[in-house]
């Protein structure tokens, strides 16, 4: 219950970045079910939300006032991990 | 056991011995998860390229496994299970060095091949026959799986004049895409001319003190890799890093739903991203990697 009130509390406070975000997630799980198969596409679509990803955090960061060096490092740490994970499963 | 669990609650529960964040969300942590997804990528694209394939397959789909999962599917529903037919592999084989050949996703060819000829080419006379196609699986009971919730497909695996079957999994390009193409084919030899049993030896992977009984309701011995070449068999290699991925996303947003929640409920403030974007961002992330282990059938 707690941990719903808190979400709802995040997403009422910043309702533009969290709909811009959760809208290119759903896009992105659409491509790649439009370009199903073809490597190279899945791998540019994958990419692009991972930069997204990583830029998103910046933004949100600088709006909010709490931009820092080690914030953005775990943005970078988390999105360029999961790249690599999935990079062999799409193109080994 | 007092340990075990003071070492969980360290990893993933904000505390004092973590500075009041989960371990496992670090940045020490993280940087260990990077440079151990990067040996990964640079030891799988090194083997790649070093044991001869070079093009991007990454797939765990084997004849004797789809053979496997074909009968059982038959068996499930009340009927005799398919023997299994290098003839009719054979012209699997044949059908999808065609498709990559002439660059064709069908089951007929541009210069009007149909799948008839093949299976009357590889020297397999029937009275019945049918050709099931899948191509991008990475998986053999995803292909099966596909295959059985498309009405035209299940029918063909469920049709019960069908006594032999034979499998193909060929990796190539077709259409300018990395792929690997699944053929299946059906027969049931024309009467008469019905092929001879094989004289095949029981495989010395069946344990010796297995009863008659049990021999004879073993499945039959097909070869591991019924396709072009021995360089592109399929290792388990992809199904383990499958699961180890999802492991690993599910442990990394379980503390970050662990560390939202303690957070917010002892009211911390940190330096830190936003849990809830990495959560949305993780959750996507495998979504996404269920999408792109599903293929196409025809």
């Amino acid at each position: 219950m707690h941990l719903i009130k808190q979400i709802q509390k995040e997403f009422k406070k910043h309702p533009f970045d969290y709909l811009l975000f959760l809208t290119v997630c759903v896009f992105f799980v659409l491509a790649l079910n439009i370009f199903k198969g073809e490597r190279l596409l899945e791998f540019i679509i994958l990419l692009a939300f991972v930069s997204f990803y990583i830029i998103w955090g910046i933004y949100h960061h600088i709006i909010e006032n709490t931009l820092h060096l080690k914030v953005v490092l775990e943005y970078i740490l988390i999105g360029f991990t999961v790249l690599f994970l999935i990079k062999i499963l799409i193109m080994p | 056991m007092k340990n075990l669990v003071d070492s969980i609650h360290h990893l993933f529960i904000p505390r004092h011995t973590n500075n009041f964040r989960s371990k496992l969300l670090h940045h020490d942590f993280l940087t260990i998860y990077l440079a151990f997804a990067l040996i990964l990528t640079a030891s799988v694209t090194h083997i790649q390229n070093t044991s001869g394939s070079i093009l991007g397959y990454a797939t765990d789909i084997s004849p004797q496994k789809l053979f496997e999962l074909t009968n059982q599917e038959r068996q499930n529903a009340g009927l005799n299970p398919l023997e299994y037919n290098e003839k009719l592999a054979n012209a699997a084989k044949k059908k999808a060095e065609n498709m990559f050949e002439k660059d064709y996703w069908a089951h007929y060819g541009p210069s009007g091949e149909t799948p008839w000829e093949f299976i009357l080419s590889a020297g397999y006379q029937y009275e019945f026959a049918g050709e099931n196609l899948a191509k991008n699986f990475l998986f053999s009971d995803g292909v099966v799986k596909a295959w059985m919730d498309s009405p035209t497909h299940r029918e063909n695996i469920m049709r019960k004049e069908y006594t032999d079957v034979g499998f193909a999994v060929v990796n190539g390009v077709i259409n300018g895409e990395e792929t690997t193409l699944v053929v299946q084919m059906f027969g049931k030899p024309l009467y008469g001319v019905a092929e001879q049993p094989q004289e095949k030896e029981p495989q010395s992977q069946v344990p010796a003190e297995q009863t008659e009984k049990d021999l004879a309701a073993a499945p039959e011995t097909v070869p591991e890799t019924s396709v072009l070449a021995e360089d592109n068999a399929p290792t388990p290699f992809y199904s383990i890093f499958l699961d180890i991925n999802m492991i690993f996303f599910a442990v990394l947003i379980l503390a970050l739903i662990l560390d939202f929640y303690f957070a917010t409920k002892l009211n911390l403030i940190h330096i830190k991203g936003k849990n809830l974007i990495h959560i949305i961002f993780l959750s996507t992330i495998t979504i996404g990697t269920i999408v792109i282990i599903k293929g196409s059938i025809l």
